[in-house]
C-alpha cells in the first residue's frame, strides 16, 4: 500500500499567527492595489468595447499594429500577443468608441480590419472572433456577474449555516470569504483579465472551498463524539492530519485537471485555469490554517452552555478546563461499529 | 445476492442508455470542404455544440429609440423577432436561435456564419416600403428662400463652394446618362433640364448646395456637400418648414459625372400610394439595362390598390422607397401597374445584395428600428482549434488522474477508473439528452469535473483504509468507508450545484454551458462514485469470499 502523509502529527495549528499575518499580508496588497490602482482589469463583456483575435500569416511586431490602428483612429487599443507570435488581441475599450458604436456609426471590428488590410495587405491575417458590446450590455452584464457572486456566496453561506452548528457555521462561512478574498488579491496582483468565465472559476472555488472546510469539519464533529476529554486544540490537529492524506490527493487530482486545462486548453482558457489552480491551493491553506484556528477562537469567545448541548449537536471545549458534569451523561451516539447492514 | 444483481442491472441499463444517446445521427451542418464551409449531412455524436467551439455570430439586438420612442416595447419586440426569425430561417442557418431577452433585448444566434456584416444587415434592415410620387409643385423651390432666410439667421457657416462650375460642366453628361430610353421620361427629362440647367436661386446657403435633377422632384447635390446639407435638414426649424404633406429623401446611389459624385435627393408626397405590407414575393433578378433589380409581386387587394392608384398618375415619378431611401431612380408611370413591379438597385450591384433585399421584402419590416447592442463572432477555425485544445486538455487530465488513482490506490484505484469512465460517458449523455450546449467553459468544467469526480472515491477510499488499520474486516471496511463518506459527498455536491445553478440563472451562453456540465458531472459522479464503486465492491467481495486483504 502506498501511503503518503499516513499517520501524521504534524501541530498544524500552532503555525496558525505565521499563517494569518501571510494572508492578512497578502489581501492588503491586494486591497493597496485597489485602491491605489483601480479596479481589477476587466474583460470587453464587462466595459464594452471592442475585442478581435487576430492570427496573421507571419509574425509581426504589436508596435507596427498598435500605430497602424492610432493612425486610423481607433486609439488607446490594447494590443497583446495572444499564445505564438503571431496571433494577436486588440482591444478597444475606449469609451468614446463604445458610445459611438452603440450610436449605430462604423463599427470599430470595421475600421480595425480596413486599417489592418491597408498597412498587411488582405490576405496577410484572418479575424479568428471579434467580441462588441454595448455600454449598456455591458452594465448589465457587470450587475448581473455581481448578482451572482452575491447570491452563490450567500448560498453556500446558508448552506453552511444550516449545515453545522452555528460555531462551525461561521468558522466555515468566514475562511470561504477569506478564500475569495485572497482570490480578488491575486486576480487584481497579477492583471488577469475578469471575464465571465473568470467569474465562473471565482465561483466554483466558493464551492470547492466551502467542501474543504466541510471535511475537515466533519471530521472534528466525530472526533469530538468519540473523544470527549481532549481539548479542541488537540482535536483539530488530530482530524486536519488524519485528513491530510485525503487532501493531498485529491488536490493531486484537481489541480492535475486543471494543469491540463492551463497548458493544454489554449489561451482563451487560461486565465480561468490560472484562477482555478491558485484558488485550489487556497482553500487546502484556508481549510487547515484559516478554518480551524477560527473555530478555535470562536470556541474560546463563546463558550458551550448548556442549551447548546440541549440541541443534540457536537459539542466541543476550547480549552483544557474540566469536563462539566452534564457533559458526561450518556447521549445518543451513531453506533460505531455497526458497519455490516 | 438479488440486491446486487440489480445493482448490475442498473448500471448496464444505463451504460445501454448512455450509448443510445450518444450514438451518431445524422445531422445537417456545416463542414469544412477543402477550404470552405458548406452544409452537408453529416453523421455523428449528436451533441450540440456552442458558438464558440463551431463557430458563428451572437447577436443581441436593442429597439433604437433615437429616432422616436416606442410607446409599447414589449410588444414591438415581440413583432419584431417574428419578423428576424423569419428572415434569419431564409437566410439558411443550420441550427438559429432567435429569442426574447429580458424585456427589450433580442438575441439572436447563427452558428456557422462566416460574413458577419451581412447577417447584421439581413437582420437590421427595417425593409419598409413606400411607393411615394414624386413632387410636381415645385414645391421645394418656393421654400427655398425660406430655408436660405433660416440658415442666414440660425448664422450657419456657408463656406460650401457652390458647385455650379462642375454642375454646368456635368450637365451635357447628366443629360445623356440620366436619360430613361422611354418616350415620355425623355420628353420629362428634357423639359425639365431645358427649364433650368443652374442651380436654383443663387447665393443662400442651402439652395446653393442644391440643383435641379431631370423631372420634377428631383435634385442632385454634389456628394461632398452631403453631410452639409443633412446638417441643415436636422435642423428643428429647417424641418418645420419643409412644404406641408411632402418629405425629402436621399437616393441610394451616387451618380457620378466626370470627376463629381452627385447624391440625388427628392421631394415626395408624404402619403405613400401603398407600402410593402401587401407584398407577397420578392425574387433577385438581373436585367441588361437597369442591372441588378428585385422583382416583387403583390397580393390581390394590393394589386387592385396599386392599379387604382397609378391609374390617377400617369406620367408621374413614382419613387420607391426602402427605409426612407429612394431606391434606384424613380420610373415613370406609363399606365396603370398591377400586381407586378421592381426595384432598380442598379448597375454593379451584386446580385447577393439583391437576394438579400428580396430576402428582407419577403419577410416584411420591422415594426421598430434595431439597433446591434452586442456581437460575437467567433471564425469556425478558431472553434475548431477550441475543441482540439479542449478534448486534449480532457484526455491529459484524465491520464493524469487515472495514474495518480491507480498508482495510489492499486486494485481499488482500477475500480474508480473504471467507474471514471462510466462517469465520462453519462455526463456526455446527459448533455445529448437534454440538449444542452457544449461551450469551450463548458469543456472547462467537465474537465474540471473529472478531476472532483474522483474526491468522493477518495474520501471513501481514504476512509476504508482507516477503518482496515483499525483491524476491521475488509467487508466491514468496505461498509462504513462508504457510510461514513457518504455526507461529506453530498455536502461537496450541494454546495456546488447551488453555486452552478445560480451561474447558469446569471450567466450568458458560454458561461452556462459550464455551469450545465458542471451541474451534469457532479450528478453522474454521485453516481459512479458511490453506487457504481460500491457494486464493483460487491461484486469483488462475492467472486472472493472471505477476501482479508485489500489492495486499496
Amino acid at each position: 500500500m502506498l501511503r503518503i502523509l499516513h499517520d501524521t502529527n504534524f501541530d498544524f495549528i500552532k503555525w496558525w499567527r505565521t499563517a494569518a499575518g501571510l494572508t492578512a499580508a497578502f489581501i492588503l496588497l491586494g486591497l493597496a492595489s485597489f485602491a491605489f490602482r483601480g479596479g481589477v482589469n476587466r474583460s470587453i463583456e464587462f466595459t464594452g468595447g471592442t475585442l478581435m483575435q487576430l492570427k496573421f500569416t507571419k509574425a509581426v511586431d504589436a508596435g507596427r499594429i498598435r500605430s497602424t490602428l492610432d493612425r486610423a483612429g481607433v486609439r488607446g487599443a490594447e494590443i497583446q500577443q495572444f499564445g505564438a507570435d503571431n496571433e494577436f488581441t486588440v482591444r478597444a475599450q475606449n469609451s468614446e468608441d463604445v458610445a459611438s458604436q452603440a450610436a449605430g456609426a462604423e463599427t470599430v471590428a470595421q475600421r480595425v480590419e480596413a486599417a489592418l488590410t491597408k498597412e498587411f495587405g488582405a490576405n496577410s491575417y484572418t479575424v479568428g472572433r471579434t467580441e462588441a458590446v454595448g455600454p449598456r450590455v455591458g452594465e448589465e452584464l457587470s450587475r448581473n456577474a455581481a448578482i451572482a457572486m452575491l447570491l452563490a456566496s450567500l448560498v453556500t453561506l446558508v448552506y453552511l449555516a444550516i449545515r453545522f452548528e452555528w460555531r462551525f457555521g461561521v468558522a466555515a462561512v468566514l475562511s470561504t470569504a477569506h478564500d475569495v478574498l485572497v482570490t480578488l488579491a491575486f486576480i487584481k496582483l497579477l492583471h488577469v483579465e475578469v471575464s465571465l468565465t473568470v467569474v465562473a472559476a471565482i465561483l466554483t472555488l466558493l464551492g470547492y472551498s466551502g467542501n474543504d472546510t466541510i471535511i475537515i469539519f466533519d471530521r472534528v464533529r466525530e472526533n469530538l463524539k468519540k473523544d470527549r476529554k481532549s481539548p479542541l486544540y488537540d482535536v483539530l490537529n488530530r482530524s486536519i492530519n488524519e485528513t491530510l492524506p485525503r487532501s493531498v490527493l485529491t488536490h493531486a487530482t484537481t489541480l492535475a485537471a486543471t494543469l491540463a486545462l492551463l497548458f493544454f486548453a489554449g489561451e482563451v482558457l487560461r486565465p480561468f485555469a490560472i484562477v482555478m489552480a491558485f484558488g485550489i491551493f487556497v482553500a487546502t491553506f484556508s481549510s487547515i490554517y484559516v478554518a480551524s484556528p477560527l473555530l478555535l477562537w470562536i470556541e474560546h469567545k463563546w463558550p458551550r452552555t448548556s442549551s447548546d448541548k440541549a440541541s443534540g449537536k457536537a459539542t466541543v471545549r476550547a480549552s483544557r478546563t474540566e469536563i462539566p458534569p452534564g457533559e458526561r451523561s450518556p447521549r445518543p451516539r451513531q453506533p460505531e461499529k455497526a458497519g455490516t447492514r | 445476492m438479488s440486491n446486487l444483481k440489480y445493482r448490475v442491472l442498473l448500471i448496464v441499463a444505463l451504460v445501454a442508455a448512455s450509448l443510445w444517446s450518444l450514438f451518431p445521427r445524422k445531422v445537417v451542418e456545416r463542414v469544412k470542404r477543402g477550404d470552405t464551409y458548406v452544409f452537408d449531412t453529416v453523421t455523428r455524436v449528436p451533441l450540440k455544440r456552442g458558438l464558440d467551439l463551431q463557430g458563428g455570430m451572437h447577436l443581441a439586438l436593442e429597439i433604437d429609440e433615437s429616432k422616436g420612442t416606442v410607446a409599447d416595447k414589449s410588444e414591438a419586440l415581440d413583432r419584431a423577432i417574428k419578423v428576424v426569425r423569419t428572415r434569419i430561417d431564409e437566410f439558411g442557418v443550420a441550427e438559429p436561435v432567435v429569442q426574447k431577452s429580458g424585456t427589450d433585448q433580442i438575441i439572436v444566434e447563427l452558428p456557422g456564419i462566416d460574413d458577419p456584416e451581412r447577417a447584421m444587415g439581413v437582420v437590421q434592415k427595417s425593409a419598409f416600403l413606400e411607393f411615394q410620387i414624386t413632387d410636381k409643385t415645385s414645391a421645394l423651390e418656393k421654400a427655398l428662400p425660406r430655408f436660405d432666410a433660416i440658415l442666414k439667421e440660425a448664422g450657419a457657416a456657408v463656406g460650401v463652394a457652390a458647385a455650379g462650375d462642375t454642375a454646368k460642366k456635368g450637365e451635357k453628361g447628366l443629360q445623356e446618362l440620366f436619360t430613361p430610353g422611354k418616350d415620355s421620361a425623355a420628353k420629362a427629362s428634357n423639359d425639365s433640364t431645358k427649364k433650368d440647367s443652374l442651380a436654383l436661386t443663387p447665393g443662400g446657403a442651402f439652395s446653393k448646395l442644391i440643383q435641379q435633377g431631370q423631372f420634377p422632384g428631383e435634385y442632385f447635390v454634389a456628394e461632398k456637400d452631403v453631410p452639409t446639407l443633412q446638417r441643415y435638414l436636422d435642423l428643428p426649424a429647417i424641418k418645420a418648414a419643409i412644404p406641408p404633406g411632402k418629405v425629402l429623401r436621399w437616393g441610394s446611389e451616387t451618380q457620378s459625372l466626370g470627376a463629381t459624385q452627385y447624391r440625388p435627393i427628392y421631394l415626395l408626397d408624404s402619403r405613400p400610394i401603398i407600402t410593402g405590407e401587401y407584398l407577397v414575393g420578392a425574387k433577385p433578378n438581373q436585367v441588361p439595362l437597369e442591372g441588378t433589380v428585385v422583382e416583387f409581386t403583390l397580393n390581390n387587394e394590393g394589386g387592385r390598390r396599386f392599379r387604382a392608384e397609378t391609374a390617377k398618375h400617369i406620367r408621374d415619378y413614382m419613387a420607391i422607397v426602402l427605409d426612407q431611401r429612394v431606391m434606384g431612380r424613380p420610373p415613370v408611370i406609363q399606365g396603370a401597374i398591377g400586381t407586378r413591379g421592381q426595384i432598380t438597385m442598379g448597375q454593379g450591384r451584386s446580385l447577393q445584395e439583391a437576394q438579400d433585399l428580396a430576402l428582407v421584402l419577403r419577410a416584411g419590416a420591422l415594426p421598430v428600428p434595431l439597433k446591434v447592442a452586442e456581437v460575437r463572432n467567433i471564425g469556425a477555425s478558431l472553434g475548431q482549434d477550441s475543441i482540439r485544445n479542449g478534448i486534449r486538455a480532457l484526455i491529459i487530465a484524465v491520464a493524469l488522474v487515472v495514474l495518480i488513482m491507480v498508482v495510489y490506490y492499486r486494485f481499488s484505484g482500477v475500480l474508480s477508473v473504471i467507474a471514471l469512465g462510466l462517469y465520462v460517458m453519462y455526463t456526455a449523455a446527459m448533455l445529448a439528452y437534454f440538449n444542452a450546449v457544449l461551450t469551450l467553459p463548458g469543456l472547462a468544467g467537465f474537465v474540471l469535473s473529472v478531476g472532483i469526480a474522483v474526491d468522493a472515491n477518495v474520501l471513501i477510499f481514504e476512509r476504508i483504509r482507516e477503518e482496515l488499520a483499525r483491524g476491521k474486516t475488509v467487508r466491514t471496511s468496505i461498509d462504513e468507508g462508504f457510510r461514513h463518506a457518504l455526507t461529506a459527498i453530498i455536502d461537496t455536491s450541494v454546495t456546488t450545484i447551488l453555486t452552478a445553478a445560480v451561474l447558469y440563472q446569471y450567466g450568458t451562453g458560454p458561461v452556462q454551458g459550464f455551469a450545465v456540465t458542471l451541474i451534469a458531472g457532479i450528478t453522474a459522479s454521485l453516481f459512479t462514485a458511490i453506487f457504481v464503486v460500491r457494486t464493483f465492491y460487491l461484486l469483488w467481495l462475492s467472486r472472493s469470499r472471505g477476501a482479508q486483504t485489500l489492495s486499496i
